[in-house]
């Protein structure tokens, strides 16, 4: 299993804002821009985390995690990240291991991703 | 010389299209009204002054024996009861017809207004216009008169929360006046629609109608609708806004980070996005409550900790005031604690807003009588006594235009007031301008009870 962090999110703004936070922090990371690739990506390689929009074009969030569980069960851990008012929810409907409610403070997603993937030796302070 | 205005009541104003046309005059009776009583009373008048001044003359000319003259004295005095019999004859008839004619043309005239108008006594409905009978989508005045637990059933009274308004319960509300501009009530159409109606009620002040309300009902559900929709866009627009301001708070951080040399101005930029994020918040917030009238998710806490906490996130945002607590250990209370924070966060960020020379502000919470009391008292401006009434109106902002206007969206008094009644708890104020102002709410205590 690698330890790259999927990171699923249309804007293209918070992509690339987690993308190069998680690359900072030492992270690997991957990029999928809607369900249907992020599908893709992970039938190329299992991540370590899925970090989740829920608001997708193609194949929304909730798509993406039943039809990921129905193929790949518990292979990974999904951790939503949605708008603050019903992220609890959401994560609860998809059984998902944990959310970030939008808008999220950068220090969460950090300390968020270094619950499941272990803190690669040599990052960046 | 009778004239048109004391026509038959037949010429009332619903028939108007048997009328002449034009060039007959047309039928007022209110011109009828002050003219046609004085006339009667001027010829009662003027034929009396004559007799006394002429009918001696006229019968000593007539008759010149003296004591023939001396017996017709008593069929003259006859002669004039007879003419003037006749004349109040008249003039009491004319009286009573302008009475029957008058209360026929109020009838008509209730009948025509656009706003449904009931009578009501103890037992149910007596009288219902035109009207009254469309806005409820009856088919005839028959179905909506009756027994008032009969109308309860059929058009189910609600208030605007969805609560339902029982017989006993309307009643109470159509015995009292409505003083203030009615009350809003939703009741259900016979074709199952729902409509937002006003209620103004008053007892009808007659010697005779001692237990009769009159109730005007008019039909507001447009506004109702306009003004949902301006909650749902500002839900919509505020939670626009918030992504946008999500992102550019993420990437100072991200710059901050990377670039530590340039962290004072990036904060400067994060605390100001915040600032912005908690006034869509705000609006958020405010709309959302309007459109969801229930309550929020309920929970124990203790609200000297809340207190405690929402003025240590004061302290760290605005120095230049001293803030207090007071009060003695835990006050628990049930009820949506973001919501109550964001009643005592209101209640300060407006003491800390409205004393701009700093100075103390005191907070207190206190328990007494099943309630549990939050008081926040400021030494600073003051809210002029002629504001002082409106200032929990929604948009209502005292200090607009002056010079001591230092912003807000004149949004958190009116949601406070809002959360604080849900809870059953009560909110109010002392003020005098000049040297403060102190605001209190309460809600009612949980000591015991289950957890």
């Amino acid at each position: 299993m690698s330890a790259s962090v999927l990171v699923v999110e249309d804007d293209l703004d918070l992509l690339g804002l987690l993308e190069m936070l998680l690359q900072d922090a030492g992270h690997l990371v991957r990029t999928a821009r809607d369900g249907a690739q992020a599908l893709e990506r992970v039938s190329e390689e299992m991540p370590a985390l899925i970090l989740l929009d829920m608001r997708m074009p193609v194949m929304n969030g909730w798509e993406f995690a039943r039809e990921f569980r129905a193929r790949h069960g518990r292979a990974c851990p999904i951790v939503v990240v949605t708008a603050a008012e019903n992220a609890r929810l959401r994560a609860a409907e998809i059984e998902a291991e944990g959310f970030l409610a939008k808008p999220f403070d950068l220090d969460d997603v950090l300390r968020m991703v270094a619950r499941f993937v272990p803190q690669p030796s040599g990052a960046r302070a | 010389m009778e004239r048109s205005g004391l026509a038959a009541p037949a010429s009332t104003a619903t028939q108007e299209g048997e009328r002449p046309p034009a060039g007959a005059v047309p039928s007022r009776w209110w011109r009828a009204l002050p003219s046609a009583l004085p006339r009667i009373v001027i010829v009662y008048a003027v034929f009396g002054l004559l007799w006394i001044a002429f009918s001696d003359r006229l019968l000593s000319v007539l008759v010149p024996d003296p004591v023939l003259r001396d017996r017709l004295q008593t069929v003259k005095g006859a002669f004039y009861v007879l003419i003037t019999s006749v004349l109040l004859y008249e003039l009491v008839r004319r009286g009573q017809r302008r009475l029957v004619s008058f209360g026929t043309e109020i009838r008509a005239a209730v009948e025509s207004m656009l706003d449904g108008v009931m009578v009501f006594d103890r037992a149910g409905i007596v009288e219902a216009n035109r009207a009254a009978v469309q806005l409820l989508g009856a088919s005839r005045k028959g179905e909506i008169l009756g027994e008032l637990e009969r109308f309860v059933n059929l058009y189910q009274p609600r208030l605007s929360d969805g609560t339902p308004i029982d017989a006993p319960g309307l009643r109470g509300w159509l015995s009292a006046r409505s003083d203030h501009g009615g009350r809003e009530v939703v009741l259900r159409r016979r074709d199952g629609r729902d409509i937002v109606v006003n209620v103004s009620a008053a007892p009808i002040l007659a010697p005779d109608s001692s237990g009769l309300t009159i109730s005007v009902f008019r039909d507001v559900s447009r506004s109702h609708r306009l003004e949902a929709m301006r909650d749902e866009f500002l839900a919509t627009a505020a939670h626009e806004l918030k992504t946008p301001l999500a992102v550019v708070k993420a990437y100072a951080q991200l710059v901050q980070r990377r670039t530590p040399a340039e962290a004072p101005a990036l904060a400067v930029v994060q605390r100001q996005v915040d600032r912005m994020t908690g006034l869509v918040q705000h609006l958020l917030d405010a709309s959302r409550l309007r459109l969801e009238p229930g309550f929020g998710p309920r929970e124990r806490f203790d609200l000297r900790l809340l207190v405690s906490d929402v003025l240590d996130q004061m302290r760290a945002a605005g120095p230049g005031h001293t803030l207090t607590l007071e009060g003695p250990g835990a006050v628990l209370v049930e009820g949506d604690r973001d919501r109550i924070a964001r009643v005592v966060h209101s209640l300060l960020d407006n003491a800390v807003r409205f004393s701009p020379r700093g100075g103390p502000i005191e907070v207190q919470v206190t328990e007494g009588a099943g309630e549990a009391q939050v008081s926040v008292a400021d030494h600073g401006l003051g809210i002029p006594f002629d504001r002082q009434e409106r200032i929990f109106e929604r948009y209502y902002r005292a200090h607009a235009g002056t010079l001591e206007d230092y912003g807000g969206l004149g949004l958190s008094l009116d949601l406070s007031r809002e959360i604080v009644a849900r809870h059953g708890g009560r909110i109010w104020f002392e003020s005098t301008p000049g040297q403060g102002s102190t605001f209190h709410f309460t809600l009612p205590s949980r000591r015991e009870g289950p957890s």
